[in-house]
């Protein structure tokens, strides 16, 4: 008998096996990725969601707290076609409900033909359909989640040391740990602000490049960061990654938008307009930039020609839509945090020698 | 830069032999669509007749000649092409361009090497400079070294203390035993493996140093016991670079990855080291400058850093096997992309044709666990030893696709069609884990079952193989779900990949299907019933377990291996009711994108649904997510499965043109194969193409998704056939409408049953060998007596002569009897008068039940007594008389009549000097494809497996206007043999089909043609040297007698006679340079040397007319301008 069940929202409820017990609900989104779980699972950019792996089998080589994004698991549930003992038991010890034994095939094509959706899950002994379809009504959509920046980020500044070759004001509105670790990998001292930082918290790291991470959710609900933006635009080479890419946007005059399904996986192609080569990038956002304002759209993504990077005239401002930062997925695009730094050190006043 | 007219030469990989197969079949055919889209004019060159690629309409001009620098300069001289693609032609095609590019003819000739320049070619097969390379680039590599000789010296000049100090050096710069040894510039890893004993390395390092191309052995640190990997890479000129995917070898590194059970996607190396390894690849592709396919191997181990550790091993600059294995698991067709990034197209500028929305520019994301596993032909080399090894033995492989690792797996096995060539009954627990877990062979993941139907647990198993633990629990959980069938749950076995008729015999019933995955020998009495009357230990054995299952059936519960009793609920499930209980299979698309993407491409594999659900999907439910309409007529052509002795691209072919004929017709073609290295496979080739095991049940579930008017199952081979009866009665057991289309099963099965078929031919008037069936040793004893020795004996239901023997005493009949019924038990024997020195023929033909359409007549070289396909034969016949011509057509016809044929009919015959003149013999008649069709189309010119197809969809011949052709040249049927590739093999030809592939070498005479055939095959007559005869009287004539004599002053005229008193030293010394024996020990030293030799009294007479037609000139000549005459056969 099953002891699981997945409500959707287009009415049909799922049987499944519970792997971590539960209940719980969230927007149904889908990753391609077949490597990676343990970096998926605590990408604070899957806050809110519920993960579904398309790969049948999760939790192959086990799960080691070295290769984890952050210090806990944000999807709010997990689901696979099999996952093994192993990640069962950490989601089960991190409170996050897990099942499998479904055909995620079908939940994925379900995403892909009616889009991302809300979904809702019981699972454990005393899980029923119904508890399943409570917990759907229960659940908002993305967009509603206005205070989901909170949830992610980091309550009180830190830095990262990581030489102080150059300063990075890095706005944590869900970062992934890789962000923080590709920048001071090249030298980069690190402060990592809360994602409502002020100008004053900006102003008193003394950066030298002004830096949005990625996050989940909306990029509307994240004021506070916008408004940084505009106030550093034209007085610090700015950077972003992801939602902090749409937030860049934002706050030069453009537009974003929800997409139907998103990009999430490491396969997703993205061509550089000027080189015009192509290379792989690891994506996981449900949102994109439908109006770069007053920037320009360096890279597209192939397969949908949505905007992949964008750039400002004076090149002062650098975004990338897809995860430079890898972890899961290739490291193509590493070389985005080398033009980080020297954004950087355009602007920065070198140290002079004692 | 494309779409232009450029003339480009794609040159092909030859035979199948072991370590090239089919792969280049369908790399070289996808690249000639790929780059006459682009507005290209192909040509073609390929020994291979038994190929789509050689087929008149896949290039602008075909050339079927041999892959060597003489004919294919002569091909460039006349069609003065633009560009060769080395890439595409396997190790043949890159060595002959390297060839071609060393002797100056490309120069000569202004010919671009497109794609992968030569320098890259050179940098991975010298493996030194591959080293040195990588060193550079910091990439890690296993410490290695050469040695090699110096220009003058020859192996034979070492004395064996030099040749030990070297080794020597050599292993201490390597950190030590053990080491890989191995050749380079060979294929398919021959000549090489892990070696730990120093005497060994010697042996193998002095073998070595002759074979090479480039006099040098590699000493390589062994990685064994690391997790072996595959990554496939695509590059185009603007330098992007993508990973296509990779693949993880299931056996652990120290087995060449062509014998591995191989897994795709990865499933043990996290994402760091997976993302480490891909950075590699894209590093060394482009460090190389490769445009277009090429593949890397890694060893990796769990150094207990987030990434592991990792060694490069190997690049391979070229499409191959595993690329092969890499388009079908994922859908990105690597040959195609090769071929028009070669012409300079980029990756983003070339469409998906599986999404028919993205492009090339991407790296596929699968949601299905990809399963391959190699076949290897251990029933026909009882002398060789097959513990695999860094050398390749295996002849072919099937692939499976299913949602869980235990699925793929079974899936995979099944598809294999292998039968374990151990009773593991025989064995206690210390010769199981020493010689079947320890010993890596193609029985261990059987071994495995087996030691955990034991009660061996996980740990064990991982400690005795080597393998990963995450495999071995799976291969745990396989066999704790195929005992819960005892206690009457079906489900787990059914989820985990068991069939519904595996399900049934699990559970106590007859197993009815025609090949399964895996049953357990101590359970159930799954074995047909029919075997009893063998009266053998074996049959008895089974007949007792039958006994137990008839109890259980009574009521009385048998007992289970552990002592439990089998329920009533679960005794004797019927396949009825095991399907009533268990997830039915829905069809999955292969999409490239894990769903993320709309797939427009019809290619399929099934999966079970999770356990909630119970019962078979029908009708539309039935069809998942199939794209196909189920209003329209549509027919399933069942393919062959994996290439195996006596199974090989021939039947691919045929079941290729099959399809093509259909959709000519306006019918839609469905495939159902397994086999990921053939053009059948392609997703392009069908309507819908279904990625499966040949099973009744698993034919039956196709059909009925999409709703199949008919179901072809001539084309196949042995494995097609073999489902006829059964899938006949599954069709009836669901009340499924599908006919099983042209000569019906009963006229098939009439065809094989020796009685039945000897009534038949005499009530017809046909001759045959005089001979019957026997069903015991006593019977077969006097029939032997009554015919006369020598007789022919062999099995009733045999493929490619399987366990057939020419016995001359009753001794060797009885000890032949005890090793038969092992191989058949449920089957008589057969026994037959030998015909000696008659001519054999083969003939096929076409019938639409009243007309006959005799594709071609052709003549073996080799006489009676050697395989009909082993032997060499020539179309048209060279020495038939017209009234025995006419004769040959006549019993054709009256055979093709009496069976009802509709469709394929091969006939073999043999034609004897009677009293009376010429008399014609009928030795077997098989209502079928055979082996021959694609060679008598491409000699004739007249498509035969396409005329059949149609005929069988309800056409006449008359309709079809086609008419017979016979060709003015002569066309020779080479074999190539793996004596080679398969250490201590007998390399006499006998009854026993033992060749892996064919050439075709056409010219104006026979001797000419058999010439270009040799050349073409890789045994080409030396230009001179010496000769040295050694025979015993058996395949060639005694020394004394006159024919002896006369073959002797035959070679003597064009080579220096050599004798020696220790011929295996002279042979091994290169004082040899041709072997003229039949003798087993003297071939075996000249196979293992590689010194060209004649072993049969008519392939030496043969040689000679070749000989003195060899300085004739090479008659290249494209297929499609050889003359031909629209004539009958015979008539």
């Amino acid at each position: 008998m099953a002891d699981a069940y997945v409500a959707l929202a287009d009415g049909r409820v799922f049987e499944a096996r519970a792997r971590a017990p539960g209940r719980t609900r969230g927007e149904l989104v889908f990753t391609t990725a077949y490597t990676g779980y343990e970096e998926s699972l605590t990408d604070p950019s899957y806050e809110e969601q519920v993960l579904t792996f398309s790969y049948p089998l999760i939790g192959n080589y086990g799960v080691r707290e070295e290769r984890f994004e952050s210090d806990r698991v944000h999807p709010t549930a997990a689901v696979a076609r099999e996952m093994t003992d192993d990640v069962a038991a950490w989601l089960e010890a991190e409170g996050v409900p897990a099942v499998d034994h479904l055909d995620t095939r079908e939940l994925v094509t379900s995403v892909r033909e009616e889009g991302a959706m809300a979904c809702g899950i019981a699972a454990g002994p005393d899980a029923t359909p119904e508890a399943a379809e409570e917990e759907l009504a229960a659940c908002k959509g993305m967009s509603d989640h206005v205070d989901i920046g909170k949830q992610v980020s980091t309550d009180e500044s830190y830095t990262v040391e990581g030489g102080g070759e150059f300063d990075v004001a890095l706005v944590d509105c869900g970062a992934k740990g890789s962000i923080t670790s590709s920048l001071a990998d090249r030298g980069a001292d690190v402060h990592v602000l809360p994602y409502d930082a002020t100008v004053d918290d900006v102003e008193a790291v003394d950066a030298d490049v002004l830096f949005v991470s990625n996050g989940p959710g909306d990029p509307a609900n994240f004021e506070a960061a916008q408004e940084l933006v505009e106030a550093f635009a034209g007085e610090l080479p700015l950077a972003g990654i992801c939602l902090g890419q749409q937030i860049v946007a934002r706050a030069f005059g453009g537009e974003t938008e929800k997409m139907a399904f998103g990009h999430r996986g490491v396969n997703q192609p993205v061509r550089d307009l000027d080189s015009g080569k192509v290379v792989m990038t690891t994506q996981n956002h449900g949102y994109s930039v439908a109006d770069p304002g007053s920037l320009d759209v360096t890279q597209v993504n192939v397969n949908d020609d949505t905007a992949e990077g964008l750039a400002s005239d004076d090149e002062s401002v650098i975004t990338r839509q897809y995860h430079p930062e890898a972890n899961p997925g290739p490291h193509d695009s590493l070389g985005f945090f080398d033009e980080v730094r020297d954004l950087a050190e355009r602007t920065h006043s070198p140290v002079t020698a004692d | 830069m494309s779409g232009d007219d450029r003339t480009i030469l794609l040159i092909g990989s030859g035979p199948i032999q072991i370590g090239q197969a089919a792969e280049f079949d369908y790399s070289g055919a996808q690249a000639c669509r790929a780059l006459r889209e682009e507005g290209a004019r192909v040509v073609l060159v390929n020994s291979n007749p038994a190929t789509i690629m050689t087929d008149p309409e896949m290039a602008d001009e075909v050339y079927i000649e041999p892959i060597t620098t003489e004919a294919i300069a002569e091909v460039i001289e006349r069609e003065r092409p633009d560009g060769v693609i080395a890439g595409l032609g396997g190790q043949t095609g890159l060595n002959v361009t390297a060839e071609l590019a060393e002797e100056g003819v490309l120069d000569e000739y202004d010919v671009e090497i497109m794609g992968t320049p030569l320098d890259t070619i050179y940098a991975t097969e010298d493996r030194d400079l591959f080293r040195q390379r990588m060193e550079g680039l910091g990439q890690p590599v296993p410490k290695s070294t050469t040695i090699s000789l110096d220009d003058d010296e020859s192996v034979a000049a070492v004395d064996a203390d030099a040749l030990r100090d070297r080794v020597e050096a050599a292993v201490d710069a390597v950190g030590g035993l053990p080491v890989i040894a191995r050749t380079t510039y060979t294929l398919g890893g021959s000549g090489s493996g892990v070696v730990d004993e120093m005497d060994e390395l010697e042996e193998r390092v002095r073998t070595g140093l002759r074979l090479s191309r480039n006099s040098e052995v590699l000493v390589t640190e062994s990685i064994s016991g690391w997790v072996e990997l595959e990554y496939e890479v695509m590059r185009d000129a603007d330098d992007s670079c993508i990973i296509i995917c990779n693949m993880e070898n299931l056996d652990p590194m120290g087995i060449h990855t062509g014998e591995s059970t191989v897994v795709t996607p990865s499933q043990v190396i996290p994402d760091d080291g997976h993302q480490e390894m891909r950075d590699a690849a894209l590093e060394v592709i482009r460090d190389l400058g490769i445009q277009g396919g090429c593949n890397i191997q890694f060893a990796w181990r769990d150094d207990g850093t987030p990434g592991g550790e990792y060694r490069v091993v190997e690049v391979n600059p070229r499409v191959s096997r595993s690329s092969a294995l890499a388009s079908k698991a994922t859908g990105y067709p690597i040959a195609r992309v090769t071929a028009k990034v070669a012409l300079g197209k980029r990756l983003h500028e070339i469409d998906n044709e599986i999404t028919g929305e993205t492009t090339a520019a991407f790296e596929p994301a699968i949601d299905y666990v990809v399963t391959k596993v190699p076949r290897w032909p251990i029933d026909k080399f009882d002398d060789t030893d097959f513990t695999l090894s860094t050398a390749m033995k295996s002849t072919g492989e099937a692939m499976s696709i299913g949602r869980t690792f235990e699925e793929s797996l079974l899936k995979a096995l099944r598809s294999s069609e292998y039968d374990p060539a151990v009773d593991f009954g025989q064995l206690d627990d210390d010769e199981l884990r020493e010689e079947y877990l320890e010993r890596p062979s193609p029985d261990r993941p059987y071994a495995m079952f087996e030691a955990f139907e034991r009660g061996f647990d996980v740990e064990e198993v991982v400690e005795a193989t080597g393998i990963y633990e995450w495999y071995v629990e799976r291969f745990a959980r396989i066999v704790e779900a195929s005992k819960e069938v005892v206690d009457g749950e079906f489900t787990p076995a059914a989820v985990a990949g068991f069939t519904n008729a595996e399900v049934s015999a699990l559970a106590g019933n007859v197993f009815e299907d025609s090949s399964l995955t895996w049953l357990p020998e101590t359970r159930g009495a799954w074995r047909t019933a029919d075997a009893t009357e063998s009266g053998t230990e074996a049959a008895e054995a089974e007949a007792a377990s039958a006994d137990a299952a008839g109890a259980a059936a009574g009521g009385a519960a048998a007992e289970g291996d552990d002592g439990d009793a089998i329920p009533v609920s679960a005794a004797r499930a019927g396949v009825g009711q095991v399907e009533a209980d268990v997830p039915g299979r829905t069809y999955k698309q292969v999409d490239t994108c894990a769903g993320e993407f709309a797939a427009s491409t019809p290619y399929y594999y099934s999966s079970r649904q999770p356990e909630w659900f119970a019962g078979p999907y029908e009708g539309d439910a039935a069809a998942g997510e199939l794209r196909v309409d189920r209003d329209t007529d549509s027919v399933v052509v069942v393919g062959g499965g994996p290439i195996r002795i006596g199974q090989g691209v021939e039947f691919d072919y045929c079941s290729v043109h099959a399809v093509r004929a259909l959709r000519e017709m306006g019918v839609e073609a469905h495939v159902v194969n397994n086999n990921p290295e053939t053009v059948s496979t392609d997703y392009d080739t069908s309507d819908g193409l279904f990625f499966e095991p040949i099973t009744a049940e698993e034919v039956a579930d196709v059909i009925e998704a999409t709703d199949a008017d008919g179901v072809m199952i001539q084309f196949g081979g042995q494995t097609s056939v073999d489902i006829g009866e059964p899938l006949a009665d599954e069709l009836e057991r669901r009340g499924v409408d599908c006919d099983i289309l042209g000569t019906s099963v009963e006229a098939m099965d009439l065809a094989e049953d020796r009685d039945r078929f000897n009534r038949l031919m005499s009530d017809l008037g046909i001759a045959q060998p005089e001979g019957g069936s026997a069903t015991s040793e006593a019977e077969a004893l006097e029939l032997a007596d009554e015919l006369g020795y020598p007789v022919l004996v062999r099995p009733s239901y045999v493929l490619g002569g399987r366990a057939m023997r020419i016995v001359d005493d009753d001794e060797e009949l009885k000890e032949y009897i005890e090793e038969a019924v092992r191989v058949s038990p449920d089957r008589p024997i057969l026994v037959d008068e030998f015909l000696a020195d008659a001519v054999e023929l083969d003939v096929d033909a076409v019938s639409d039940g009243e007309e006959v359409l005799i594709g071609g007549v052709m003549e073996h070289v080799e006489e009676a007594g050697v395989h009909s396909g082993d032997s060499a034969c020539v179309i048209p016949p060279r020495s038939l008389g017209a009234d025995t011509m006419a004769r040959v057509r006549e019993v054709t016809e009256d055979i093709a009549r009496a069976l009802d044929t509709v469709g394929l009919m091969n006939v073999q015959l043999a034609v004897r000097e009677g009293d009376d003149g010429p008399e014609v013999f009928v030795l077997e008649a098989n209502p079928r494809s055979s082996r021959t069709v694609p060679f008598v189309s491409k000699a004739t010119g007249v498509p035969i497996a396409k005329l059949a197809a149609r005929v069988m969809a309800g056409e006449s011949l008359a309709d079809i206007d086609a008419s017979e052709a016979i060709p003015e040249h002569a066309s020779v049927k080479e074999v190539v043999l793996p004596f080679d590739r398969l250490p201590d093999s007998d390399p006499r030809l006998g009854p026993e089909m033992k060749s892996t592939g064919e050439v075709m070498g056409t010219a104006r005479t026979f001797g000419k043609a058999y010439e270009k055939a040799l050349d073409a095959a890789g045994h080409g007559l030396p230009e001179g040297g010496t000769v040295t005869f050694t025979t015993r009287g058996d395949a060639l004539p005694a020394d004394g007698d006159d024919a002896f004599a006369e073959i002797r002053d035959g070679f003597v005229d064009y080579y220096d006679e050599a004798t020696f008193d220790d011929l295996t030293e002279a042979l091994k010394t290169g004082k040899v340079d041709l072997l003229v024996s039949d003798d087993r020990d003297a071939l075996r030293t000249a196979v293992d040397e590689d010194v060209p030799y004649v072993s049969t009294e008519a392939a030496a007479r043969a040689s000679l007319e070749a000989l003195s037609h060899r300085d004739d000139d090479i008659d290249v000549m494209a297929v499609s301008d050889r003359p031909r005459h629209t004539t009958d056969w015979g008539r």
